[in-house]
């Protein structure tokens, strides 16, 4: 195991955090958030596409900063991203997001980790599932 | 739809979007990280591309399903190009899956910031 206080090791990413689940997370969809994000994208109407890419961000610090986890978030590079929209959110509504570890694998001198996160509604609908790939390179 | 990257326009979606890592927003951090300068974020990108079938679609919650693979860095000032074609069309269902892209040219050579995207859009 690599000592955390060796300045030359890079901590290795923990394999066996893979399956790991995060508690759910409120996140109320405000109409100026919305509002804000249909601006930089031009959007006429509606709920942006891509908006809950807000929510993840709410849960986002708690899988980053996570020791158990093992990864150098600094180091690490937005590989891809899915979204599956059952249906759209609503203005003000509150939606609760969770995140698990989905597969963590390392090939070669490259980390890869998949992030699955579900968004539900107050009564436990799935509103959003979503996939997000982080890469790290270790290799030196 | 073609978009130039300005560095207003990625500090806003730090802020609206949450993101706030000084990868987008400090040209010295981006450097320190192997890039020549600031880099817009992925879900920049991908949200200029859920718009842009948004409005092929005529409406946002046509869109039942979209990713990407985000293959090469946009940098300030970088103009980033949509593109996107009908891979299937079920007239049942009224769905289509569209194959989608987003390039970008940098010292003359043609960029893929987003590969591999895709779509899927119920047909009103």
């Amino acid at each position: 195991m690599p000592r955390l206080d060796d300045a030359d090791t890079v901590p290795a990413v923990n394999l066996e955090a893979e399956g790991k689940v995060y508690p759910a997370v409120a996140f109320v969809v405000e109409p100026e958030r919305v509002g804000a994000f249909r601006e930089i994208f031009g959007l006429p109407g509606g709920i942006p596409p891509t908006f809950l890419a807000v929510a993840e961000f709410v849960v986002m610090p708690t899988v980053i900063d996570d020791p158990e986890l093992g990864m150098d978030f600094p180091r690490v590079l937005h590989g891809a991203q899915e979204y599956e929209l059952i249906r759209p959110p609503r203005e003000g509504e509150t939606l609760w997001i969770g995140a698990r570890l989905d597969s963590i694998k390392v090939r070669g001198g490259t980390t890869f980790l998949v992030i699955a996160m579900e968004v539900v509604d107050e009564t436990g609908a799935a509103v959003t599932r979503t996939r997000s790939t982080m890469i790290e390179r270790t290799a030196s | 739809m073609r978009r130039v990257v300005t560095r207003e326009d990625v500090k806003t979606y730090a802020e609206v979007g949450g993101d706030g890592n000084a990868l987008h927003l400090d040209d010295e951090t981006a450097r320190v990280r192997g890039f020549d300068g600031v880099i817009a974020h992925g879900m920049f990108t991908m949200g200029h591309l859920a718009a842009c079938v948004a409005a092929w679609a005529g409406d946002p919650a046509a869109i039942t399903a979209i990713s990407a693979q985000f293959r090469a860095p946009v940098f300030m000032g970088q103009e980033i190009v949509t593109g996107g074609r009908v891979r299937t069309l079920d007239p049942g269902t009224r769905t289509a899956i569209l194959a989608l892209w987003v390039t970008s040219e940098r010292d003359g050579e043609t960029e893929w910031p987003i590969k591999r995207g895709e779509a899927t859009v119920r047909l009103l």
